[in-house]
């Protein structure tokens, strides 16, 4: 289905009120097909084992989303799409994308399930507060970590000049520009002037302001925009979305459905993340990013979420070939061991359920910089030792790593941790003695674990 | 006519099976029962949703279920409302609240989830949606003669709105009437003291044990 087509309906589709919609076509269906086909969380499981229960997850969002459609905020109505065109959708849906430019091009691929392939890695500081004074020797020292393949999020600029940045404001498109200018100035001083940008200045419609051949974000970077939770989507989100497709760039669309919300407990939110991933390909998507929410705990390695993460990944990978990437957002953060016992468990339970990896970044950071790149690049090489690991293999060494964090995942019991310019020595851009003993330290502990890193 | 207990045990059921139309009914039955409505209030409507509200807490419900049951007990509660004040009575709310997403944000839930978690903790709430202005913020507090008014950020940009409401409430001589309170993901403590907010909350829990606690503070 082209934009035009999609524009149109949300224009001339049904008019109702969003909280109709959201109770209505969203709750009130989950609901309904939870019975259906039986799809149930046994309380306990982190990383589904069971194939028979991720098919009926997909038949289950594919229902959901024919049922419910895609709600226009703005317009107050349903973007309501059939079964043939959803089927024709997910036919034509691209299985690999390539990104960026001269040697630094990479490939995205769809993973299957228990895929032997390696994920592909987004990494960066995944937006959290980023001064601008530390911008690019942040994004330096992700870019600089070679196993990743695209730079992420780079940051976000909340002040600038002094000055919070509103965000439809002049001020917002300054930022902009220079989050452009900065983050591929990072790649260049990285030696990876190509390297792909994953765009979301955040900054509403201004953000377009970065887009730039010569100083700033390509037509070869892909470019991030949001499905609000559950199914909605509005101007800003259609606007990036017709821009960016005219522009060439890689569409990468997020969504963050939220456990505990509209589609309950993480069954029924895993229904509404399969119906996500499909409307992320009618609306235009290349690169689908699960980002789940979670009402209680606000981050992604609690139970529920590992649960919902693998289901719907699974559902997606065994039964599409749905190009999908997982976020990572933990209680912990960076500077304490717990930050990468709670992003390993994720990766493992995603990564064996056929998703690639975005991230990672703690849910709630403590002030300004508050990313690792060192972290990153554990991140990757857990993701990378994951490849080709049985979910059952997986399934023990998740369990015993939930163990290690599982008391402390409120959001305000969990280590403070430090900014980056506290683990890293910003001239050399080489992590501190401490914060690389930490690194080799739950490394091992990995390992001992049964983790194939080297 | 059924006893007291019957029609008590009928208003929580209906509030327990989520069921305006039951509860509607039940409140009917109360008005014309001769009982006390007062107490019929309590234990037919609140006790149940405080119960649902801590089962929520819990993760043992979900959002639509208690928003169903905060819209039972809407539905119930206007016709108890009209019985009381016909008989010279007068209900009994904890405060009258105004909450919103500020302007320029368009996230809903997590404010949808403070306004049902206050409704169901006895508070009278009026959800102005989102990307509220500031002005309206203000007008409506006035209009609604509300105690409090509570703002929800979602993004770190959206949050200097937080900030304009609580400036816009000085600058009219307004800052004493209300009393304010500052949420979503990006806020915190700090950001709350930085703008004058009366308080901060991380969640809608915390919403409620805020308000509870400073009562003697807020109440008119």
């Amino acid at each position: 289905m082209n934009f035009q087509e999609v524009a149109r309906r949300g224009e001339t589709g049904m008019l109702m009120e969003a909280n109709d919609f959201l109770m209505q076509r969203v709750a009130a269906n989950v609901m309904k097909l939870q019975k259906k086909y039986d799809i149930k969380w046994d309380g306990t499981t982190l990383v589904n084992l069971d194939d028979d229960l991720a098919d009926r997850c997909w038949e289950a969002g594919k229902e959901l989303l024919l049922a419910s459609g895609v709600y226009s905020m703005n317009s107050r109505r349903v973007i309501g799409f059939n079964e043939e065109e959803l089927d024709f959708a997910l036919r034509f849906a691209p299985s690999r994308v390539t990104m960026g430019q001269g040697k630094d091009v990479v490939t995205i691929h769809h993973r299957g399930l228990e895929d032997p392939r390696r994920p592909f890695i987004f990494g960066g500081p995944f937006n959290a507060d980023t001064h601008e004074d530390m911008f690019v020797k942040l994004n330096e020292a992700f870019a600089q970590e070679r196993i990743i393949d695209a730079l992420f999020f780079p940051g976000y600029l909340k002040e600038l000049d002094g000055q919070m940045i509103r965000p439809t404001s002049g001020l917002s498109s300054r930022a902009a520009i220079l989050y452009g200018q900065w983050s591929r100035e990072a790649v260049r001083r990285a030696g990876r002037p190509g390297m792909p940008i994953t765009g979301h200045a955040v900054m509403a419609l201004n953000e377009i302001a970065c887009t730039n051949e010569a100083w700033g974000l390509r037509s070869t970077d892909p470019r991030a925009m949001v499905l609000i939770s559950e199914l909605q989507v509005n101007d800003v989100t259609m606007t990036r979305l017709a821009y960016y497709q005219a522009y060439g760039c890689p569409i990468y669309m997020a969504f963050t459905p939220l456990v505990g919300g509209y589609g309950g407990g993480p069954d029924g939110t895993a229904i509404i993340a399969v119906a996500s991933f499909i409307a992320s390909i009618l609306m235009g998507a290349d690169i689908t990013h699960l980002g789940p929410q979670h009402l209680k705990y606000k981050q992604q390695t609690n139970q529920h979420s590992l649960f919902m993460g693998s289901l719907a990944n699974q559902a997606v990978a065994r039964n599409s070939h749905i190009i999908a990437t997982t976020s990572h957002t933990t209680a912990g953060r960076p500077g304490s061991a717990q930050y990468a016992h709670e992003f390993s468990a994720l990766a493992l339970t995603v990564v064996a359920s056929g998703s690639n990896i975005s991230g990672p970044r703690p849910a709630e950071p403590l002030g300004f910089n508050n990313v690792s790149p060192l972290m990153a690049r554990l991140l990757a090489e857990v993701a990378h030792a994951a490849a080709g690991m049985t979910r059952k293999q997986a399934a023990p060494i998740v369990e015993q790593l939930h163990e290690k964090y599982k008391d402390k995942i409120l959001l305000k019991d969990a280590p403070r941790g430090q900014p980056f310019e506290e683990l890293y020595d910003v001239k050399t851009l080489t992590p501190t003695p401490e914060h690389q003993a930490l690194y080799d330290k739950v490394k091992e502990e990995l390992i001992a674990l049964g983790l194939p890193l080297t | 006519m059924a006893d007291t207990e019957q029609i008590l045990a009928k208003m929580k059921a209906s509030i327990e099976a989520y069921d305006s139309d039951a509860a509607v009914a039940a409140a009917k039955e109360a008005a014309t029962a001769g009982m006390d409505l007062l107490v019929a209030v309590e234990k037919g409507f609140a006790e149940p949703i405080r119960a649902l509200g801590e089962a929520f807490a819990r993760m043992e419900i979900f959002l639509p279920q208690l928003i169903l049951a905060a819209n039972a007990m809407e539905a119930g509660m206007a016709v108890m409302e009209e019985a009381i004040t016909a008989i010279g009575g007068e209900l009994e709310t904890k405060g009258v609240v105004v909450i919103g997403t500020v302007e320029g944000d368009i996230h809903d839930i997590g404010k949808t989830v403070v306004a049902a978690m206050l409704q169901s903790n006895g508070y009278q709430v009026h959800d102005l949606g989102v990307e509220v202005p500031a002005s309206r913020f203000i007008e409506s507090a006035k209009s609604l003669n509300a105690d409090v008014i509570a703002m929800s950020a979602l993004l770190s940009t959206t949050m200097l709105y937080q900030r304009d409401v609580i400036e816009l409430l000085n600058n009219k001589g307004l800052a004493d009437k209300y009393f304010t309170i500052v949420g979503g993901a990006p806020v915190k403590q700090a950001w709350a003291d930085e703008i004058g907010a009366d308080g901060y909350a991380s969640g809608a829990c915390e919403a409620v044990k805020l308000l509870d606690q400073h009562r003697e503070v807020w109440a008119k």
